[in-house]
Parts: C-alpha cells; structure tokens; sequence
C-alpha cells in the first residue's frame, strides 16, 4: 500500500496526466487538421482567375498576366478530396506542410518560420506587458477602489477593454506615424541596416515594434486589470486575510498574500494568450504590416493559398493545445490544492 | 516593480537610440541618396528567390530585372518600345523575322557582358513557362518558332506560320537573365527536346513537351542566392517590409542613373501608400485609388505633385444576357439611358477616371485614334428617361403603380454585383442603383467578400449584372477580347475558335454568336477579334470600326469611365519626372531613370 505525500504528485499520476494531454492534444489536431483541410477546399473563388484580373487592373498586359498566372495554375492541388486529404495527412505525418502557390517553389514550413520570427517577439513583449501592468494596477485598483486612484484605474481598464484593438492601432498611427512622424508606419527594420547583432539593426528593430508592442499592450491591459481586481476583492474576503491583518503582519505581506492568490488564475489565461502568439495579433500586423503569422493567415486566405492556409492553422492549433497542456500543468505545479487532489 | 522600471528604461534608450539612427547609415548619405518608391505590380515577399521567373521573386521591373525593351503607352500600337537590353531591332515586313542588336558596352553587375547567350538562355527558360511568343504549341499565334545567336551581341528570331501582329512586342517584353547563374537549369538536350516538341508529331512530340513543362517547377523555384543585374541597380538586402538596392557600377547607362541607392518599401493596402505619400516618404507611388479628401492631404505635402496620363484599362456594367430580361438589347438600351456616367464617374473615381464619352468597348483616347470621325458617329446614350422608357417598353417591360415590372407582370428586381473591396466599384454601384430607383426600376448593390470570390461567381454564372475591366489596349485584340473572348462563349482550342453555348465552360456574358453589324452585314465578333491577332494595320482598322459599332449597339456591356493613370511624385529630393501624358508614365521610376530622366533636386527647387 502506497501513501501520496501532499503536495508531491507521484511520478506515475504526473506521466498518466501528461500522457493523457498528450492523447487528447494529438486527436485535437487531427480533428482540426481534418476540419482546415475540408473547409479551405470549400472555399469557393477561384484564385487564378482573381491573380489574372489582379494583374490586369494594376496596368500588366494579358499576356504578362496570363504568363504570371499560368505558373500559379501548374501548382493547383489535383485529386479528387479523398485523394488530397490522404496526401495532406501523410505529408503532415513527416512534417511536410507543402508547397505555397501564393510563392511559388517555397515551402510552406519556411514562409511561417519566417513570419514566427516576426509575430513571437512583438506579441510576447505585448503579452508580458500588458499583463505585468494589468495585474500590478489591478490589485491597486481593487485595494484602493472607495478612492479616486481605483475608480481611474478600472475605468482605464474598461475603456481600455471596450475599444477594439484596430481602432488603437489606427489612431496610434494617425497620431505617431502621420501627424507626428516620429514612428515608423510598415515593416519590422529599415531595410538599411546590415542584419547582425549591432546597435543600428537592434534599435531598428525596436523602434519598428515600438507602435505594434503598445498597440497590443494597451489592448490586452484592459482585461487583465479588470480580471485580478475582481479576483484580488474575491481574496480580500477570504479569512486568511483578515488573519494576517489581526496577527500585525505588514502591508507588504498582506499585499503578496493578496496578489499571489488573486493571480493564480490568471496564469491559465496567460498561458493561453502565449498559445495564441502563434495565431499573430491579425489587425495589428494588417495595420502595422508586421509580417508575422497573423498577416500571413489572412493573405493566405485572400489569395486562396490552400497549402499556406492550412500550415497556418494548423500551428495556431498546435500552439494552443501545447499552451492548454502546459497550462493545466503548471497549474498543477503551482496551486497546493490543485497538487494534492491530483495525488489523492 | 525595480525590474519593471528597468525594463522600461532600456526599451527607451534602445528606442531613442533608434529614433536617431533609422535612415542615417552612411551609405545613403553617400552619392545620389535613396530614392524611394514602391512596386505597384506586386507586394514585397522576402521568402521568395531573387528570380524573375518567380511571380513574386525579389526582381523589380526597371531596377534590377531587365527586359529586352520596354512598352511605350501607345493607344493604338502594341509594338512601340524603348530601347532596354537590346539597343535596337527591325521586323521583316512579312513579320516573320525578328533580328535584336543588344547594347554594346551592357554588363551584368559581376562585370561579365550581357550577350546573345544570355537572351537565347533567357528565352530557353521562358519556354518553360509557357504562353506568348514562346508557346510550345506550334498552331498558336505568335509562336517563335527558332531562335538563332547571329554573333555575340546581335540575335534572330523568326516566327512559326501563324503570324500574329503582337510578336514583336511580346518578344521584345522578354526578361533577360545571366546565362553564367540561370544556364545550369536548361538540361544540355533542351534546344534539341524544343525542336522535337514544336515540329515532332504524335507521342514523341508529347513527351518532349511534358519535358520541357515539366522543367517550370524548377526554374521558378530557382534561388540563386545573390543578385546578378544587368539593370541600373542590383539587389542588396531584402526584408518583409522593404527592398534596398544598390546602383550597379557596370549599367550600361550609368552616367543617367542620380540616386545612389533604392529602398522599394512594401504596402498591404491603399492606405499605407496614401500615409506614405502625405508624410512625403515617397519619390514616387504609381496608379493608386484615392479619395478626394485624401488627395487634398497628399497635395499638402511639401514638394508633392500629381502626374496624369493615359490608362488603356476603363470599367463596365456587364451584363449576363443568359438571364431575363438582359437577354433584350432594348433592356440593355434603356439602362445605358438612365445611368448618368458624369455622376458615377464623380462619385466613385473622381481622381483617377473620365466619364466614357460612349460605350464602345475602347477607352476614348484609343477610340478617336483608331475610329477617327466614326467615333462621333457612335450613340453616346446621354440621359434619357423618355428614350429609356421607350426602350423599356419595346422589350414589353411594364409600369405599374411608377415601378417597372417585367412583361409577365412579375417584379424586375436589378442587382448590382460588386467585390466589397473595390471601394470605388462600390460608390459606383450605389450611385447607379440610386439613379435606377429613381426611375422607378428596384435597383440595389450586393457585394462579394472579395474580388476572387467575385470573379469565380461572375465566371459560373450567378450574377445578373457585375463589374467588368474592358478595353485592355493597345492591343486591338485584346481590347476586344473582353467583350467577345472567352467569357462571351469564344474559345480558341489548338489555334481554332469555337463558341460555346451560354452558362457553358465560363461563357457567362452569353451574347449571342452572331449579330447584325448594319453595313457590313451580319458578322461573328468572336471571330472578327481573333482575326485582329493576325490582320494588317488597315484590317484591323476596319475590325475595330465594326467591332465598336456591335459593342456600341448590341451592349454587351454599359462603359462608364476610362481610367487615367494617376501617378504621385515629391520633387523635394528628385525632379525631371516625366510629365503629364508621357509615353513612359505606366513604366517604373527604374526604367524612367534609364531613359535619363530623375535628376538631384538643388536645394530649394521643391
């Protein structure tokens, strides 16, 4: 007869749990790889017709737009659905995501490792930020909220929360990128500059993700403010609390035993919204043309590029089940009550 | 909270430190300074090779990729071109040869001359590819048929039986490559696999075909990791949001060539370029739909100048005569009376189009010049209401309680159909349905969620009534193609045209296959355009003439207003762009600057 020691989950309750996120995530992609590949090939329009009129109205001549077109034409998906979705399943098998039409002769696999690079780290810092300043502002929101300082707070958040993150995007860049042209408007790096790790590339690159970072940031601030002051006042009634305050324990313990309970859901949706970095942030990237997953899903979608469209989702997919796994067991790790249930 | 601050303090000093430094390095403070632009042809993809043969490759038209000559925006003559890679050439009078001296001192960037080699080995790969001149059919027109190195920098080409009238420009259009970088794709039997799939017969000639075809896959997927330029410029770096270019030591026209360097900035809709363009960011912008309002703030910019001239693209109401009641040219008539062109024209492209002087299927600077006085003898359809209801009544359309009905008494519903992302198209369909309602026709404007989806819907069939670009010159042929071509039943298969009956293989237009022409009796149209590929000038002269007057009678479609090509340009760092209507206006700033225009602004001069 064994005994579980609280708080330390056994090794083999740990590998059964991770084994069996493991098995849901894995029948969760193919179930959304599955529903991708149908519903793209029932899009209807018909992308080379789109390319050749394209081409067309922006002044090429028919010849020079049927010539372009043509090259697309060769690389259209043949088979009938049966024989596309066998070949697509076992491509993805060896991690072949196909070919791209919209970029003819490269790899789908390459496209989105190169917009990766552009969506992770913007959207990252967007993400951290935003959630360092809406769980730090909303535990003061909630401590102080009978005063003057938590009624602007939550009210920032609920502005904040309420307006659509196109309409940040824009006026920041009416306001910084036109009016008062200090930021950059495209791109992720003046073109300029020698890629490398020297101060001119790096503070480009900064500079350049200055708009997107903020934009993202104060999109997000508005939740999380107004999630860990909810949470913070459920915790200011708990009996612990009011434990701590009749044994004289200083403010600053009260406020870490007031923020490291209010946070802890927190952490779940945290780890969720670095599950959709993958997904790109799609209306700043349009708005910044920020190169990253997001545009590149809805480029793909507009030039019906099935094979791109299809990668791209299906690592949103796999970002997020791996984000759900990782949260569920992070959860377990840092939450006492959560590790002793799953050992009892 | 300290390590918070902490990270706030450094991503302002690495911020600063970028705001001091973007655009400053010190090569585009050397020489002729950056000149910036974008490409309106294609978006910027860094993924793709540095390839022309590649759609969306790191090769821009004029800068670095080159072609044999570049098109003069004739209206009426396809085969005007101004020297590029080849210096000069002459045609046969039959059309059957073509004999190209290329450009002596021409160099590619590496230093290594552009010879016949390179533009045989250029050609070579464009067979891979397919269509115009280098078409493996041996029946379709235009085909080149051999192509003979008559010395180092002078080359043949001669054409197969079908002669088209468009086969010098077409093989004038051919971009040239290096034969050192691109050659090692053409396997060493290719010229002899060509000759078989052209000449050879029965299976032979297939599988030399499918050889050569089968070669595409690899030639547009070529990287050949560097750039090797035979143009003004040579590519140095390209990234997602931008291409820079550095000026190539060795073009042949150097000495014409002001700016040091070219930064190709990358746009995802009109609204960046307009935001460039009212920050004053760009030398030059080509053709770019804009609003009134936003014009204004474009011309407040500081040296910002609008640069007009001719378009051969105008834009229609097509009409699908499959369905009722569109299948009656009174019908089609009495809409073409009621739509005020001046009111669509000024609602929905005020900047960047002319109302149609008629419908004629030609935009009307091509029109006058190839229909000279029969041009004013055309019905211009100004508005009418009492010719329209005259029309209306001849086709057995009936008005009840002031709504127009069909003749079976049922209601006549008319739907405008649009992609949502034309915004122009758009304004035009609302303001066109304002006018029919007026009129008591029920009129209203559905959208497409976009222009692909659009396009396949038109093409099966589903629309009543749908936006169409017409009058795609200076090819005569291709003018008309877009009105008695495939998509009105005229399909050409192995170099015969056959018409295919309405609602069938993409005949959506479903006019009928012949018409009464008045005078020149009664005609094919889908024939008489395929026969413009291979008349004499005064032929298709007479074609054109009785092609207007069938698109002027019959309505295929309702023209509403030419384009005009509507470039912006800041004079502040540059000037001598080309002005209002030049011949060179519809080519890159690349090429402009070949043809010695775009020199250093002095100070003061914007």
């Amino acid at each position: 007869m064994t005994h579980a020691v609280p708080g330390r989950p056994r090794v083999g309750a740990i590998a059964r749990k991770v084994g069996g996120h493991l098995v849901r995530g894995l029948a969760m992609i193919w179930v959304v790889a599955t529903i991708s590949f149908v519903i793209i090939r029932e899009i209807p329009g018909n992308p080379v017709l789109g390319q050749y009129e394209s081409l067309i109205q922006k002044g090429m001549s028919p010849e020079q737009a049927e010539r372009a077109t043509a090259v697309l034409y060769g690389f259209l998906p043949t088979g009938n659905l049966w024989e596309q979705y066998v070949g697509y399943m076992g491509s993805l098998l060896h991690l072949d995501l196909g070919r791209s039409l919209s970029t003819p002769g490269v790899e789908v696999t390459t496209l989105i490792g190169h917009a990766a690079r552009w969506t992770v780290l913007p959207v990252l810092a967007g993400t951290l930020l935003s959630f360092l300043l809406g769980v730090t502002m909303g535990v003061y929101a909630a401590i102080k909220r009978s005063g003057k300082l938590g009624d602007m707070l939550a009210l920032s958040g609920s502005l904040l929360h309420g307006v659509p993150v196109y309409v940040i995007g824009l006026l920041l860049t009416a306001i910084f990128a036109t009016l008062w042209p200090i930021m950059p408007s495209g791109g992720p790096v003046d073109v300029e500059f020698v890629p490398g790790f020297n101060a001119g590339y790096i503070g480009s690159l900064v500079h350049h993700a200055v708009l997107p970072v903020v934009t993202y940031t104060l999109a997000s601030y508005g939740g999380w403010i107004l999630a860990m002051k909810s949470n913070v006042v459920a915790v200011l009634g708990d009996d612990f609390i009011l434990a701590a305050e009749l044994r004289g324990l200083r403010r600053g313990f009260v406020f870490r035993y007031l923020a490291r309970n209010a946070i802890l859901p927190l952490f779940t949706i945290l780890a969720l919204s670095i599950g959709m970095l993958f997904g790109g942030s799609i209306f700043i990237e349009q708005i910044f043309n920020y190169p990253g997953l997001g545009l590149l899903l809805v480029n793909s979608i507009s030039s019906r590029d099935y094979a791109l469209m299809g990668g791209t989702f299906l690592v949103i997919t796999v970002g997020i089940v791996v984000a759900n796994i990782a949260a569920d067991l992070l959860y377990t790790v840092i939450d006492p009550r959560v590790r002793s249930g799953g050992a009892a | 909270m300290k390590r918070l601050a902490a990270i706030v303090a450094l991503a302002s000093i690495v911020t600063a430190t970028a705001c001091g430094t973007t655009g400053t390095t010190d090569s585009a403070q050397q020489g002729g300074g950056v000149y910036t632009t974008i490409d309106g042809s294609k978006q910027i993809n860094a993924s793709a090779p540095i390839n022309p043969f590649n759609p969306v490759g790191s090769v821009f038209s004029g800068y670095n990729g080159m072609a044999l000559a570049w098109p003069k925006n004739d209206p009426t003559d396809p085969n005007q071109f101004y020297p590029a890679i080849a210096r000069s050439w002459s045609m046969s009078p039959d059309r059957s040869e073509v004999v190209i001296h290329l450009q002596p001192d021409a160099r590619w960037s590496d230093g290594k001359p552009v010879t016949s080699e390179d533009v045989r080995v250029s050609i070579g790969l464009a067979y891979t590819q397919g269509g115009t001149a280098y078409a493996l059919d041996p029946k379709a027109a235009g085909a080149a048929a051999d192509i003979q190195v008559v010395d180092p920098k002078t080359i043949r080409v001669t054409q197969g039986a079908n002669r088209s009238s468009t086969f010098l420009a077409n093989l004038l259009s051919t971009v040239v490559v290096p034969a050192h970088v691109f050659g090692k794709l053409l396997p060493a039997d290719f010229w002899q696999t060509l000759k078989v799939a052209q000449h050879g017969q029965g299976a032979a000639a297939e599988k030399a075909k499918n050889q050569i075809t089968g070669l595409a896959e690899k030639v547009i997927a070529f990287d050949p990791g560097h750039d090797v330029s035979a143009g003004p410029f040579v590519l140095e770096r390209v990234n997602p949001g931008a291409a820079l270019l550095k000026r190539n030591p060795y073009f042949y026209a150097r000495q014409n060539i002001a700016p040091a360097k070219v930064k190709i900035l990358n746009y995802t809709g009109n609204e960046q370029i307009w935001n460039y363009l009212i920050a004053g960011r760009l030398d030059n912008a080509p053709f770019t739909s804009v609003p009134t309002a936003v014009m204004d703030r474009i011309r407040d910019a500081r040296g910002s100048k609008v640069v007009k001239g001719y378009s051969p693209v105008a834009v229609s109401l097509a009409f699908n005569q499959s369905h009722k009641p569109y299948d009656n040219v009174h019908v089609r008539r009495a809409l073409a009376y009621l739509i005020d062109r001046a009111q669509v024209t000024k609602i929905a492209s005020p900047e960047g189009g002319t109302p149609a002087a008629t419908t004629s299927g030609i935009h009307a600077k091509a029109a006058r010049a190839w229909l000279g006085d029969a041009f004013d003898t055309l019905e211009q359809y100004r508005v009418d209401p009492a010719k329209a209801d005259a029309e209306l009544k001849a086709a057995g359309m009936t008005k009840r309680g002031g709504r127009w009905a069909m003749p079976d008494g049922s209601p006549w519903k008319v739907r405008i159909h649009v992609p949502a992302s034309f915004s122009d198209w758009v304004a035009a369909g609302k303001s066109i349905s304002s006018q029919l309602s007026d009129h008591g026709i029920d009129a209203a404007v559905v959208t497409a969620a976009d222009y692909t989806l659009y396009l396949g819907e038109l093409a099966d069939g589903k629309y009543d009534l749908g936006f169409w670009l017409i009058g795609l010159g200076p090819s005569p042929y291709n003018i008309f193609q877009r009105l008695f071509g495939q998509a009105n039943g005229w399909q050409m298969f192995g170099g015969r045209l056959r018409h295919v009956a309405p609602g069938t293989e993409g005949n959506w237009m479903g006019g009928p296959e012949k018409v009464d022409a008045g005078a020149a009796g009664t005609v094919d149209p889908g024939d008489l355009t395929s026969r413009l590929n291979f008349a004499s000038q005064d032929e298709q002269k007479r074609i054109v003439g009785v092609l207007a007057k069938v698109a002027n009678e019959q309505l295929p479609v309702v023209q509403l207003w030419d384009y005009v090509n509507t470039q912006f340009v800041n004079t502040s760092r540059y000037t001598a762009f080309p002005p209002d209507d030049d011949e060179s206006l519809r080519l890159s700033s690349g090429v402009w600057m070949q043809l010695g225009m775009i020199r250093k602004a002095e100070k003061g001069q914007a």
